[in-house]
């Protein structure tokens, strides 16, 4: 049983309580039975302490406090409980209202994402009123394993613009009883003798109606190990089975929160795409990021450009969980030719271009994935490939890398008429040479929807078109 | 052309209750050789403020003359003393010294005083210092003959600091516009003991330990005044009038640190801990205090006042282990004792500044009149003492432990030695009278 919310995603608001929650206990035995009681008793008081008047909710970035259990009380006194849950925004100090002035006009020709977040922080008072017994300090000489950890509570919330504080509050604080059973489920299950494993929340957003829904996993324990587990939620929410949702890769990156390693996601989603008549726009699926000339003090400038498109491609696989390896350096990338006897040793660490052969063989040999080479022998020709794109786009849904006269691009998606036959092409162009801007990069189109003269007309072009396993 | 004004640093203000002027005259009056004693009040940044003045108790074997020289280690132990006796806000600031030796004599002895008071006192502390901490602490050299008053301070962060001259005024009703913030605090501390060494010194320190972390939980935890979160630069009296008493009360939310620095699961040789709650208050001076000072002297209260109780009742447990080595007592797998309530003193009848004493179960107020007396020259009635802040510790048969059976239930309570005797092994111990023990046994 997992906690829902069936509603249109890009609506309304969601409140994300995250907290540590202390987890200590003294376990008597090694007798498992006992053990997994006192783990229970240990939750059980957690539950009370979350349901107490002590558990307190603060706003981040604001000056509002909630008691969720002392009716819905709250600091500043302004906020009452009957108020529009979307208020809450007014009271919180973004960065946006610091230079308001300079950024508003330009942003907003670009879409926003719709959903806003609501950060909280679980805590505790401390303080409580009087009249107090003074302490009793208890000993207590057993031999036996002290267990002292902190659960890392994280729950959501989506609610809609009529939702009241009351009753986004009241829902909250199901969503963390819930976790907490969850929890311990977790903890129960994967317990060995005394060697216990945090349970980890993650959020995942699956395709409407169903909206974000929380997972608790195991930490540490690997992707490849839970694969029944994913089965079933599979089965139970009513997935197909050829799409990893439920992988810790894939999940849902809340907006406005950096990424920590700073290279930009899905460029392309603030593009307004092409209306072609009768036409219809084929994207890549899932997460990619953006690789890019000069990242990671790498100057490639001039030679790099197939290399960057193959990692804007290994870092897709990366983020939809398909993979663990870290996106591969040029030199990796080289290596690995040179491993599959592509190539000879001295090849590592040059300046030599690659193309989509190359490309193919080194998504084979560092993440085991296959790939289709389309070969196109004029440029003009690619105007006739909407069927096969289009194709590509809806079963694979992987980034395809282009290469072909002196240079190589990665396509994100295909807009095309079956009628008319127009074509337009969103093509990641790896030259560019400047910072994480997204701005200028979908202004100055270096992420953007180039028509059919893109391409050098007489040049051939090869296409490699990395295929996505069917796995969850 | 500019005109350089090079002017040195100048020296501290300290504004002094004229109840301290009595004090130090009478004790001129004595002619008892060297008087030595603790100035006790709270300092700020720009001035700091004298409250009151006790002198270092009398040692019982040395009735006659005291001797020309102050007993060093003895002044220490009664600062020790004293300082766990003041609520928040107030401090031992400096000593005294009533003498008509050399001058400069008195001021190296004074000197080598002040900064071992001000070294014990802060190597107690379990929290942090902060920035705007003042580290000036006083010495006050008054000659009995000549009634004049030396008054200097010195830096104790810097080992090599020179004597500063500062200002001593007295005036009337120094304290008596100061406010109060105080709260009712929730303590729920769990420990584990290490594996094969569970007795009382292991206790000590892995209750500091734990200390320690909640005290730096506290530190990083939100606190409301009257129900508000305020700015840390906001004044508490601004906007009200002057001189009018203020007293508020203080809310703090806390949450654990994230990051899990120590391993899930350890061995252990048992567990200890502390449950129940404490009172906790803090004086502020009126010279516009902001709610960041009140935070931290709070903050800080909170934790000393736990910190001293958990103290006291070890410092009993291990005297009475000294006591009973010889008798053969068997081990108990679970006891549980009571840690002191808290009572409050005024320092004088009709100001708001109190200093506090800790009464275990077996005492009577008797007891706490009679250490008030020792250790800050108090002459208080029991009426006049402050009991209703917290009620004393009462154990109960279960405190959540989930085992199965319980033989007998009655509480251990240890009897107080007094302070002194508790430091000094000279002193005749009271021995721990244990009623019954609290057994928890294993089926």
């Amino acid at each position: 049983m997992v906690v829902t919310v069936s509603q249109s995603f890009d609506t309304g608001t969601i409140l994300r309580v995250r907290g540590p929650l202390e987890f200590k206990c003294q376990l008597d035995r090694t007798d498992a039975l006992l053990i997994h009681k006192c783990i229970s008793t240990t939750f059980e008081m957690l539950h009370s302490q979350v349901k107490s008047e002590s558990c307190v909710l603060t706003i981040c970035d604001s000056p509002v406090i909630i008691w969720p259990n002392r009716g819905v009380y709250a600091t500043p006194e302004e906020i009452s409980p009957n108020m529009l849950c979307e208020d809450i925004h007014q009271w919180i100090q973004t960065d946006e209202q610091e230079s308001a002035g300079k950024r508003s006009a330009k942003k907003k020709s670009k879409k926003s994402s719709a959903v806003s977040v609501i950060n909280l922080r679980l805590m505790m008072e401390a303080t409580k009123t009087g009249p107090l017994s003074a302490p009793i300090l208890s000993k207590t000489v057993q031999k036996s394993h002290f267990l002292s950890t902190t659960l890392p509570i994280d729950c959501v919330v989506h609610t809609t613009c009529n939702d009241t504080i009351k009753d986004a509050f009241e829902r909250l604080l199901e969503a963390l009883t819930h976790q907490l059973c969850e929890m311990e489920k977790v903890i129960l299950q994967h317990m060995k003798g005394t060697t216990l494993l945090i349970p980890e929340p993650l959020h995942f957003l699956l395709p409407e109606p169903k909206g974000l829904v929380t997972m608790v996993y195991p930490a540490g324990v690997p992707d490849s190990q839970l694969e029944a587990q994913r089965k079933e939620l599979h089965q139970q929410f009513d997935l197909p089975n050829d799409w990893p949702y439920f992988r810790r890769a894939a999940a849902y990156h809340f907006p406005n929160e950096p990424y920590k390693d700073g290279y930009l996601r899905n460029p392309h989603l603030v593009l307004t795409h092409p209306s072609l008549d009768n036409g219809k726009v084929y994207l890549v699926q899932g997460i990619y990021s953006y690789r890019h000339y000069m990242q990671d003090h790498m100057d490639d400038n001039g030679w790099g450009c197939a290399y960057r498109s193959l990692q804007t491609i290994c870092s897709w696989f990366q983020q939809q969980g398909y993979v663990e390896r870290a996106v591969p350096t040029h030199k990796e990338i080289q290596q690995a030719l040179v491993d599959v006897g592509d190539k000879q040793a001295s090849f590592v660490g040059s300046r030599q271009w690659i193309g989509s052969i190359e490309v193919q063989a080194v998504l084979n040999q560092l993440l085991g994935v296959t790939s289709k080479i389309m070969f196109v022998s004029q440029g003009s020709d690619l105007a006739s490939k909407g069927r096969e794109l289009a194709n590509h786009f809806l079963t694979e849904g992987t980034p395809i890398m282009i290469g072909g006269g002196v240079l190589a691009h990665t396509i994100l998606g295909v807009a095309w008429s079956e009628t008319t036959g127009q074509i337009r092409y969103l093509i990641l162009d790896p030259h560019y040479t400047g910072a994480e801007d997204l701005q200028v990069i979908t202004d100055k189109g270096w992420c953007g929807w180039k028509g059919p003269d893109f391409w050098d007309q007489t040049a051939y072009y090869n296409l490699c078109l990395p295929q996505r396993p069917k796995v969850i | 052309m500019f005109l350089l004004l090079l002017s040195g640093s100048m020296g501290r203000s300290y504004i002094v209750e004229d109840a301290v002027e009595g004090y130090l005259s009478k004790l001129c009056e004595l002619q008892a050789g060297s008087i030595t004693g603790l100035l006790i009040g709270q300092s700020s940044t720009q001035r700091d403020f004298v409250v009151t003045a006790t002198r270092t108790p009398q040692k019982e074997e040395s009735a006659a003359a005291a001797g020309n020289s102050p007993d060093k280690e003895w002044v220490i132990e009664h600062a020790r003393q004293v300082s766990r006796m003041l609520p928040g806000g107030l401090s031992v600031l400096g000593v005294f010294i009533i003498t008509d030796a050399d001058s400069k004599d008195t001021l190296t002895t004074v000197r080598q005083l002040v900064f071992a008071v001000e070294n014990l006192i802060s190597s107690e502390h379990l929290w942090n210092p902060a920035d705007d901490d003042v580290t000036d602490c006083v010495t006050l050299h008054v000659n009995p003959k000549t009634r004049k008053t030396f008054c200097r301070t010195f830096d104790v962060k810097d080992p090599k600091s020179m004597a500063k001259p500062a200002d001593w005024k007295y005036q009337s009703g120094v304290c008596s516009s100061w406010s109060m913030v105080s709260c009712c605090i929730n303590v729920n501390m769990l420990v584990p003991l290490p594996d094969n060494r569970t007795g009382t010194e292991n206790m000590d320190t892995s209750l500091k330990e734990e200390l320690k972390v909640w005290a730096h939980q506290l530190e990083s935890g939100v606190c409301l005044i009257d129900g508000k979160k305020l700015a840390e630069d906001t004044e508490l009296t601004g906007g009200q009038k002057r001189n009018v008493r203020q007293t508020y009360t203080a809310q703090i939310l806390i949450t654990p640190d994230d990051q899990r620095l120590t391993d899930v699961v350890q061995r252990c040789g048992g567990s200890v801990s502390v449950r129940g709650a404490i009172h906790s208050r803090a004086y502020l001076h009126s010279n516009k205090p902001k709610v960041k000072l009140a935070e931290k002297l709070l903050k800080r209260d909170v934790v000393s006042t736990v910190a001293t109780r958990v103290q006291m009742l070890l410092e009993e447990l291990l005297t009475s282990e000294e006591e009973s080595k010889g008798s053969s007592r068997v081990k108990q797998q679970t006891e549980q004792f009571c840690l002191p309530r808290r009572i409050f003193c005024p320092v004088k009848a009709s100001g708001p500044v109190c200093v506090c004493d800790y009464e275990f179960s077996d005492e009577g107020l008797s007891e706490v009149t009679d250490r008030l007396k020792e250790m800050l020259d108090i002459d208080a009635g029991e009426e006049d003492l402050d009991t209703r802040q917290e009620t004393p510790a009462e154990i109960t048969e279960r405190d959540g432990a989930a085992v199965p059976a319980v033989e007998t239930v009655e509480a251990l309570e240890p009897k107080r030695n007094n302070y002194i005797g508790v430091a000094m092994a000279s002193a005749v111990a009271l021995l721990a009278t244990a009623a019954s023990m609290l057994y928890l046994s294993d089926v």
